[in-house]
């Protein structure tokens, strides 16, 4: 276990670092220089823009501006952000948080909602509710997240202002309330994106689980368990949901990337401050530093995923460690 | 008062700052010597009122001397000396800072400090905009607290994020990407604010900023820029569109050193057929003007009397064919020794109004025979490409200042002449009205300088658009001067019995 | 009976299935015959000043759109994109994929693990993040070249079970018996190890299809890959979200077509793998 755990360690490593070096390579191969503020507003002069790449170092060749900032990356330093004037690890730390709230809240909800209605659908399987349950998930496993996020964006957010439809909290509240009262506004203005993100990756862990757990109630160990007169709801929780639980850390693993990409549709759609939306902002406006950065978190997070992926299935079947 | 704001502050730094909300907050932080009054007189010496400087005369024709202001102080309890002056002064034009407003000071030779109450001007030659640019461009900053800041390093420094200033506001807190907060100083100099407390909220998509506003969480925003939103905001009853001249204009300029547009004939051609009129109502309804030249209504020069280019397609025609340009039997696109008469116009994909323009500006020179790819890119490209004169034509909008020197940058000799549009007559126009020596003077060569543009057609200004701030029934005595829609905020009030519960919580 | 007999058969007896074959076909048709069936050119702003905005009616069946363009016709313009791209890039994926997978496969040990670290790593990359990157580098892609890239970001699952087929077949007694006889390398592919990787990489190409989809309505709903005025599904979304208050129906119809045909394509993904696995149901 120990020597699979580190080749996976040493893969993620590598992969990391590919990441790092194409997206480094990509940005700084675009067309279209960095954005130093509004052009259309203050106009900047080619002169302060030669200086600007000079300062930054952008007039050197790419091969010696990649060496610079690897040897920069290993004393943790990242860089500074063209357009905000910050240090990228600032940005990085008052976005990277946001992104994990939202995402973590969905998986969560995710693998509640998924685990949930798998299991009803396994029970009641086959039946109207379970055909009913199949087609909702799969409408909703088809639907395009950013459109959804639109969607209860205007039922719930401006039709019938349960909740609010933009941003993390509300600032001006956030001198009068509690820390208490902050976390329940926060929560608020969680509960959309994070439903949105939520239901979609939901409905397709939906439609695993239910497989997974009709395949195992009919299997034989849980004949054997009803044999042996064992009440239905046991049969159940014991051995078919530990069954069905077991690809539970795979499952999270593997959507990780889904959940990042959802991030930057989602938080697109919601003003959530968090990392996606830095992603984007930063892409459109050429800052290469924070490019480049959120390449190595998003990297590092897949990477991560991957590896708890592997580990459970790992953990589950011990003939894939011995076949790599 | 809460401002609903779209954009993100980059940093806190008058020199340095490029953002609009960086600006529209540090200015509430940072003040200048003198302020242009609400009717924006660039030229006369009557148009300023007294802020950090109490008074100031001409001593010599390139030398003009401030006597500060001795209850100015500092947020710290130091007092405002002509020492800080002289500090900005070599901030704002080192070239290790990188200002982009440098280039305005360029006309000051010197800024020095005699006595600490008195900061003195040299400028290299006479002109009637001396007070102007002493006192527009810079705002004054603290030097003991930012010379030891290595200047490079004066946009990232702490001090960016955390300023200290002089001015009706102090800074509280930001919280970054969604609120920046203002209180104000109960002892500043000229008079206490009204206000207790401004707080900029950044909702970056405008649809949800409008709801916030419309739903009380916010109570003013400084522009409304699409119609749908403006409609929803005239619905509501308790918020009220105040419309002021915006600093924009917007038009098609050529490159001249591409053909056709070498071509003067060509271009006039084209600005005959534009029928500048529809594409404004069209497109913007009643917020936006027709551009009288490369101009917007909130500078002095602005004119229903200038001279335009008349609406003219048969006489566009005809000039087009009389060139060389001719249609072939059946051909759409005229021909000239077999080249057609076809060009790439660039528009930014940010701006959803200057796409529509294009469209409709793309049907009317089809009618004439000459065929217009619009080519939508995106800022950053756009840029690069107009700065290195790679492009047919671009669809652009121009920033400018209350003063008509302006003119001179976009259209005299520089950088920002991204079509190089070289005019002696006009040069020449130009200087003899920034010699002028009043207002009344200067007037009139100005507009000759406008038509003379017209006349040439380097670009056809298409339109300017009005600007609609949002601000609620609650907010008093507001006014607002189109170059800072907050100038004068230190002056509005929150009318008193409101039922902004929120308000109250927040210490009015 | 053949095992595609039997397959064709199950699916034929699954309602589901069959009802999301038919109204793909008819997808395809109207986006095939989209010049004859659209009311008006997808491209045109008759009057954007008058016609901006407006609800369902009876000159405009879904309304218009900001810039006072039909919506019928631009739905029925942007379903050329999207299924053009979704089932092209899936199609080109299943070739990428099963090439590199069998050539994985018959491969020598070395090849095979080279090829295969690579499809790891490959594996591990953020799809999303490159996408983004390359279209905001690459503005004006055509859209071919976003069905390529997108197509040469997602073959790595394919060629994984392509290449767990290959070596599983590889052992068996027949193609041993094959080998043995002297049939050519290239007869075994095609007579043996095809049928076999055929259908399961069937199925996982048409769920891919609803995936990909979705990914290009993604990117053009941030304004990369497809650029307006030519309309995709996923930028008339990005058009509607400003004016989704006040003018729902723009984001709301495009999206409710990218919904119908992802499901239509997913349920009949679901019948193609029931028809060819029952237990796999």
């Amino acid at each position: 276990m120990l020597g699979f755990l580190a080749r996976r360690l040493a893969l993620a490593a590598g992969t990391v670092a590919a990441v790092v070096i194409l997206t480094f390579t990509l940005v700084h191969l675009a067309p279209g220089t960095p954005m130093l503020g509004d052009p259309e507003r203050t106009l900047v002069s080619p002169e302060t823009i030669a200086r600007q790449r000079a300062l930054f170092g952008l007039d050197r060749p790419l091969p010696a501006q990649l060496a610079r900032y690897a040897r920069n990356l290993l004393t943790g330093e990242l860089g500074e952000s063209f357009t905000l004037h910050r240090p990228v690890a600032r940005v990085l730390a008052d976005a990277l948080p946001n992104t994990l709230l939202l995402g973590g809240t969905a998986l969560l909800l995710a693998l509640v909602l998924g685990l949930a209605v798998g299991a009803l659908q396994a029970l009641r399987h086959p039946s109207l509710w379970d055909t009913a349950l199949s087609a909702a998930s799969l409408v909703l496993y088809s639907v395009p997240l950013f459109w959804l996020g639109l969607l209860l964006l205007l039922v719930f957010g401006q039709e019938l202002r349960w909740l609010p439809i933009s941003g993390m909290s509300d600032p001006t509240l956030r001198e009068t309330l509690s820390p208490l009262g902050r976390a329940l506004d926060v929560a608020r203005h969680l509960v959309l994106p994070a439903a949105t993100l939520g239901l979609v990756q939901g409905a397709a862990f939906a439609r695993f689980q239910r497989s997974a757990l009709i395949e195992s109630l009919g299997a034989e160990f849980v004949r054997a368990a009803r044999a042996k007169g064992l009440p239905e709801r046991l049969v159940v929780l014991r051995h078919a949901l530990r069954h069905a639980l077991a690809p539970t850390i795979t499952l999270a693993g593997l959507s990780i990337p889904y959940l990042l990409a959802g991030s930057v549709l989602v938080e697109s759609v919601f003003g959530w401050p968090g990392l996606g939306r830095v992603a984007y902002d930063a892409i459109l406006s050429r800052d290469y530093n924070v490019v480049t950065a959120c390449a190595l978190v998003t990297g590092i997070l897949v990477a991560f995923g991957n590896l708890a992926a592997d580990v459970g299935i790992a953990a589950a079947d011990p003939r894939v460690r011995l076949e790599q | 008062m809460v401002i609903a704001t779209t954009g993100d502050a980059d940093v806190l730094l008058p020199p340095v700052t490029t953002t609009t909300l960086g600006s529209n907050v540090a200015d509430r932080i940072f003040c200048r010597l003198a302020e242009l009054t609400l009717d924006l007189n660039t030229v006369d010496d009557s148009g300023f009122r007294p802020v950090l400087a109490r008074s100031w005369e001409h001593r010599d024709s390139t030398t003009m001397v401030f006597h500060l202001d001795p209850r100015a102080r500092w947020e710290d309890g130091a007092p405002v000396t002509a020492a800080d002056v002289a500090f900005t002064f070599a901030v704002y034009r080192d070239p290790a800072v990188n200002a982009p407003l440098a280039p305005n000071l360029a006309a000051i030779d010197s800024v020095t400090a005699p006595d600490s109450a008195t900061a003195v001007f040299r400028f290299r030659r006479w002109y009637p905009e001396q007070l102007y640019d002493a006192t527009y461009h810079m705002r004054i900053l603290p030097k003991h607290l930012l010379d030891t800041i290595p200047r490079a390093r004066l946009a990232s420094s702490e001090f960016g994020r955390h300023p200290v200033g002089d001015g009706p506001y102090r800074f509280v807190d930001w919280q970054a990407g969604t609120q920046i907060t203002l209180a104000a100083d109960s002892s500043w100099f000229l008079g206490r604010p009204h206000i207790a407390r401004l707080a900029w909220r950044i909702i970056p998509d405008l649809q949800a900023a409008v709801s916030a506003l419309l739903a009380g969480e916010a109570d003013a925003m400084e522009l409304i820029p699409s119609r749908n939103q403006l409609e929803r905001v005239q619905d509501d009853p308790e918020i009220r569109l105040v419309p002021y001249a915006s600093p924009f204009y917007a038009g098609i300029v050529f490159n001249l050193r591409r053909p056709p547009f070498s071509d003067r004939e060509v271009r006039r051609a084209i600005a005959m057929v534009l029928d500048r009129g529809t594409i404004v109502q069209s497109v913007f309804g009643r917020f936006a003007d027709v551009a009288a030249g490369a101009t917007s209504p909130m500078q002095w020069i602005w004119s229903d009397s200038v001279r335009q280019l008349p609406l003219d397609t048969a006489a566009a025609a005809k000039a087009l064919a009389a060139r060389g340009w001719r249609l072939a039997q059946g051909r759409p696109v005229r021909i000239r020794a077999g080249v057609p008469l076809r060009f790439t116009l660039l528009v930014p994909t940010s701006s959803q109004v200057r796409q529509q323009a294009a469209v409709i500006v793309q049907d009317e020179l089809r009618r004439l025979g000459v065929e217009m790819r619009i080519q939508p890119v995106e800022f950053t490209v756009m840029e690069r490409r107009t700065v290195g004169g790679d492009f047919d034509a671009a669809f652009v909008s121009r920033t400018i200042d209350p003063s008509p020197a302006s003119l001179l940058q976009f259209w005299g000799a520089g950088e920002s002449n991204i079509g190089r549009y070289a005019s002696p007559a006009f040069d020449s126009l130009a200087a003899a009205a920034s010699r002028a020596r009043s207002r009344a003077e200067a007037g009139p060569l100005w507009r000759r300088a406008l038509e003379q543009l017209n006349e040439d057609a380097p670009a056809v200004f298409v339109f300017s658009p009005r600007n609609n701030a949002a601000v609620g029934l609650q907010l008093e005595n507001v006014s607002i001067r189109p170059d800072d829609w907050l100038a004068t905020v230190s002056e509005w009030r929150v009318r008193a019995a409101s039922d902004r519960g929120r308000e109250r919580a927040a210490g009015r | 009976m053949s095992p595609w007999r039997l397959a064709a058969r199950r699916f034929r007896r699954n309602r589901a299935a069959l009802a999301a074959a038919v109204a793909l076909a008819a997808l395809v048709l109207a986006a095939a015959f989209a010049p004859v069936l659209a009311p008006a050119d997808p491209l045109a702003q008759p009057d954007p000043v008058r016609l901006q905005d407006r609800p369902p009616s009876a000159e405009h069946l879904l309304g218009t759109d900001p810039y006072s363009r039909d919506m019928l016709s631009r739905t029925l313009y942007g379903a050329r994109i999207s299924l053009g791209i979704g089932v092209g890039a899936a199609l080109l994926a299943v070739v990428l994929g099963a090439g590199v997978g069998l050539g994985a496969g018959i491969a020598g040990r070395a090849t095979d693990q080279v090829l295969m670290r690579g499809v790891d790593v490959a594996l591990a990359l953020p799809r999303i993040f490159f996408l983004l990157a390359l279209f905001a580098v690459w503005e004006q892609a055509p859209a071919w070249a976003v069905l390529a890239l997108i197509a040469a970001t997602g073959w790595f699952q394919t060629s994984r079970i392509v290449r767990a087929a290959v070596l599983s077949l590889r052992e068996t007694d027949f193609v041993a018996a094959a080998r043995a006889l002297g049939a050519p390398g290239r007869s075994i592919v095609w007579r043996h190890l095809l049928p076999h990787v055929a259908a399961p990489t069937i199925v996982s190409a048409s769920l891919d299809v609803g995936n990909i989809i979705l990914l290009e309505a993604g990117l053009s709903y941030l304004g990369l890959g497809i650029r307006p005025p030519t309309p995709t599904w996923g930028n008339m979304i990005m058009d509607g979200k400003d004016v989704l208050f006040t003018a729902p129906w723009v984001a709301l119809v495009p999206g409710l077509a990218l919904v119908l045909t992802v499901t239509a394509f997913n349920l009949a993904g679901d019948g193609l793998r029931a028809a060819f696995d029952p237990k796999a149901a």
